[in-house]
């Protein structure tokens, strides 16, 4: 008990170290595949005020190339304190590659590989983390690398396992509370995987979810605070979300909660209180909250956002909802906006909420565009983020 | 078609296919600028119960857009995909030879120049109804509408695959004596890169003359054909995205540009035939006077004479339908139109926002196209038209389907699923078996919801249907059709249904083929299914 306490105190003030120096900020995974760019793909780093609006940019050459897209449950880029450090981690499909970024300097630290045959070029690699690991998933080597995280924004591969889903699927969405972790194979299928060890380790609960009989299949997850519920944003018609109690260390039968008519909710967040479940509605260039209850895993109906600014003439996708703040509801909420014509851009929207009913409103200065040419933007990260 | 054009047509496909010197490397003819005069496309009719005619299918990108052309060549020169007049009984002989050469850049991610699902490898090495690896370069051709055999070299698409580096193929059917005189169409079939095909143009209109005699109001009005179809603006893209409607090839893109001019004679009744070619474009046509919606007299749908001449203002065409109506044309000096209104495709669908297709000019010294061509008269078929008795006939079997969707990313799997109820969602495949099997003989109800926040447009190969009901609701008369609008779901509430009457009862259709929506790229992306009709 003793040593979790002082790592708080320790993650507290690098925290705070990091943030002194840093000040919030937005950093993309610009995606940017070789075709459209004969240089590097980039990470974007763009100030955030205390309001929530968006300012400066840098980008940063990652070195390396990405593949301009993917799933829409896999998580591009993670900004994390390491230390003292505030890290930035990028996923660089193109060549199979994690590129490390200390945030405070903008300077990339290395280029980090898994085994020579993790591949990622099929639908990207998303990755998640908690203090000790990064996990990555290659999407065409149907692989999870496992990475320790080491000073200096570093990492050292340590091992790869298998992971495809029921119907042949690979990783798309992929979320960590503890010792578990929590997959969604985009065919259907999800499992639940133990971490304690740094590799994963199967849970022996794969199975199909509720909604996959109904054309409703798991893309991306997120897992509630206390570790209770793992929540699926499924690729659906509709805006389809589907809850699991894991309190046991493993995935029970889902329960599909039906949200809206809205197309796709393929990412999903909950807001740092828990008391908010936000939805990327991916194919129809909206977003949705809905009301989550932590105690009960009950979801239940909120508010949707009109079409964002720009859908369909500028942009063909949203991509994974990220919130300004570490506490509460988030603050400002940002999304991804995969352009359609080499320009992505970050839509920002604000909630209003009673607890019982709700608006999603886009701010007036939405969209902002990623000033990299050639983005394809469908993972942003913020920084600074909730204790890992 | 002339001798000397048959002569012409051969030669080029053969000196083509042989790789032998040509002095030029044949193109993709020019297609009219925009606020051009309208004409109807070249016509080559069958004579003496036999049409030949030999098309090279190009690709080329001018002008910013991807040209995939159906070349023609005649004595004044090369036409793109001219209308084949043919009639009930007809013999058409067509010699396709593909010199397709543009390979579209991948989408993000991994190849897509093959598609999974549609990649057999030849049992014969050269021969192109086997199958192979269907690329971007490779086609084959779907005569829609058509109520022929689904076998190789007439109507097949499962497995005939003709590659670019393949002799000239030839396909040769015979139009059932009794088949309905009306407007069907012809277009590429090749599972992945239909979209791609027809949006570069290559469509285009299949008549079968004998209207006149099921439809005397329509004898020797002048006939104006008239095909609308979709260009992406960005030539290189497989999504859907933003698009231009064409009218027979000139853009329709009013007021960025002249619309295109239909000229006329001043109020004469003219018979317009329109065929809705476009990959993914739901149209609500008009013809306006000023802003004033007028009366059109409609005669047939989807190539199928309706049971009485309908006045309408308002003809919804969903991708792959045609409409044949009457038209009175305006007063000299009269502002006129024909208008697109624009079709609501639902809380997800692509936008079909409105569109000018052309101005209506008037005037004493217009030029008229030509009057329908009247049918040969021949000893009338023994046989009931195709079709008859099919509201009154027994239902052997009832089954129920639905169209969904699922995306998991941008470079899919795109997920774009007709299912039969009670069986797995699966994208298409062509090795899978078949989602339904029946028997010819069959007379069967198909109930198919759309689960989805979009419009579908469910069409059938090889037979026509009875268009029954909408979400429960029934026509009080229905109408055939092969093509039909499946209206999307608001997200509250009851699926919308459309409910068909399938006619399996003709022999000449046994076989295996396919039922789809005909939004190219929800097709290209899975929403389609094998039905196997055996034999009785």
């Amino acid at each position: 008990m003793k040593w979790i306490a002082l790592l708080a105190v320790v993650f507290c003030a690098a925290g705070l170290k990091a943030q002194s120096g840093l000040g919030s900020f937005l950093v993309t995974n610009d995606d940017i595949g070789p075709y459209v760019d004969p240089f590097f793909s980039t990470a974007t780093f763009i100030a955030v005020s205390s309001d929530g609006t968006l300012g400066a940019q840098t980008s940063v050459s990652t070195g390396g190339y990405g593949i301009g897209g993917g799933y829409f449950g896999a998580a591009r880029v993670l900004a994390m304190p390491n230390g003292a450090d505030a890290c930035v981690y990028v996923s660089n499909a193109q060549i199979a590659a994690i590129v490390g970024i200390d945030a405070l300097t903008q300077t990339v630290t290395g280029t980090f590989y898994g085994s020579p045959t993790d591949s990622g070029t099929s639908n990207g690699i998303g990755m998640a983390a908690n203090a000790r690991y990064l996990y990555a998933t290659y999407t065409a080597s149907t692989t999870i690398a496992t990475f320790q995280v080491q000073p200096g924004c570093a990492l050292g591969f340590v091992g790869d396992v298998f992971a495809a889903g029921l119907n042949g699927g690979t990783v798309d969405g992929m979320a960590i509370n503890g010792n578990i972790m929590v997959i969604a194979y985009g065919d259907g299928s999800i499992q639940s995987f133990n971490v304690s060890a740094g590799v994963p380790v199967p849970n022996g609960d794969e199975q199909y979810s509720t909604g996959s009989t109904n054309d409703h299949l798991p893309n991306g997850v997120t897992i509630s605070s206390n570790g209770q519920y793992a929540i699926f944003g499924d690729a659906s018609t509709t805006t389809t979300v589907e809850v699991s109690n894991i309190s046991s260390g493993q995935l029970t039968p889902t329960i599909a909660y039906a949200l809206g008519p809205t197309w796709n909710s393929g990412s999903v967040l909950l807001s740092p209180d828990d008391t908010i479940l936000y939805v990327g509605n991916d194919s129809a260039g909206q977003v949705t909250a809905a009301f989550f209850n932590s105690a009960t895993g009950v979801v239940s109906k909120g508010c949707t956002s009109n079409t964002l600014n720009g859908f369909y003439t500028n942009f063909s996708y949203v991509g994974q909802v990220q919130l300004q703040l570490s506490t509460g509801q988030g603050g400002m909420i940002y999304v991804p906006e995969f352009g359609s014509s080499g320009t992505s851009y970050i839509g920002m929207l604000q909630l209003a909420s009673t607890g019982a009913t709700c608006t999603l409103t886009e701010s007036p200065n939405s969209p902002v565009a990623d000033t990299k040419q050639g983005a394809a933007l469908l993972s942003i990260a913020v920084y600074p983020v909730p204790p890992l | 078609m002339t001798g000397i054009d048959r002569l012409l047509s051969l030669t080029l496909a053969c000196a083509v296919s042989a790789g032998i010197g040509m002095a030029q490397t044949p193109t993709c003819p020019a297609r009219p600028s925009p606020g051009s005069v309208v004409n109807n496309p070249l016509t080559i009719s069958s004579e003496s119960g036999v049409l030949n005619a030999g098309f090279t299918l190009l690709s080329s990108i001018t002008e910013g857009y991807l040209h995939e052309c159906y070349l023609y060549q005649t004595g004044k020169g090369p036409a793109e995909a001219p209308t084949l007049q043919l009639n009930p009984g007809d013999t058409l002989n067509l010699t396709l030879t593909n010199r397709l050469s543009y390979l579209p850049p991948p989408p993000p991610g991994p190849a897509r120049h093959s598609m999974m699902g549609m990649t057999h490898d030849r049992t014969t090495a050269s021969n192109p109804c086997t199958g192979g690896t269907m690329v971007a370069t490779s086609t084959n051709v779907h005569f829609h509408g058509l109520n022929i055999p689904p076998v190789c070299h007439q109507d097949e698409i499962l497995m005939t695959d003709i590659e670019n580096t393949d002799a000239p193929f030839e396909y040769s059917f015979q139009i059932p004596s009794n088949d309905q005189p009306g407007m069907y169409w012809y277009h590429p079939h090749l599972h992945g890169f239909v979209t791609l095909q027809v949006n570069g143009g290559a469509a285009g209109a299949l008549i079968l003359g004998g209207i006149e005699a099921i439809k005397p109001e329509v004898a020797g009005l002048p006939q104006r054909v008239l095909i609308v179809r979709q260009q992406f603006t960005n030539p290189n893209s497989w999504l859907p995205g933003a698009y231009q409607l064409t009218l027979n090839y000139q853009p329709a893109i009013a007021p960025l540009a002249p619309a295109p001019i239909i000229q006329t004679q001043p109020g004469v009744q003219e018979f317009w035939r329109v065929a809705n070619a476009s990959s993914q474009a739901f149209l609500a046509l008009q013809i306006w006077f000023g802003t004033t919606p007028q009366t059109l007299q409609l005669v047939e749908l989807d190539g199928i004479p309706l049971k009485a001449t309908t006045p309408v203002t308002t003809i919804d065409i969903p991708p792959a339908g045609r409409a044949e109506f009457i038209v009175t044309t305006p007063a000299v000096g009269q502002t006129a139109s024909f208008q697109d209104i624009g079709y609501n495709t639902g809380p997800i669908g692509n936008p079909n926002p409105a569109q000018e297709l052309a101005v209506i000019q008037a005037s004493s010294t217009a030029g008229e196209p030509p009057a329908l061509p009247k049918a040969p008269a021949s000893a009338p078929s023994k046989a009931p038209l195709r079709f008859a008795g099919l509201e009154d006939a027994p239902v052997t079997a009832t089954r129920n389907l639905y169209f969904a969707e699922a995306t998991n990313g941008t470079n899919g799997p795109t997920e774009f699923f007709i299912t039969l109820a009670g069986q797995q969602p699966k994208v298409f495949s062509a090795s899978a078996p078949p989602a339904i099997t029946t028997t010819v003989g069959a007379v069967e109800d198909w109930n198919i919801q759309n689960r989805t926040g979009e419009t579908h447009a469910f069409h059938i190969h090889q037979v026509h249907f009875l268009f029954l009901a909408v979400s429960g609701v029934p026509f009080a008369s229905p109408e055939m059709r092969d093509t039909v609008i499946v209206p999307a779901w608001s997200g509250t509430g009851p699926y919308p249904t459309v409910t068909l009457r399938m006619d399996f009862r003709e022999s000449q259709i046994a076989g295996t083929f396919v039922f789809h929506c005909h939004v190219l790229d929800h097709e290209d992306a899975g929403m389609m299914a094998i039905i196997q009709v055996n034999p009785n």
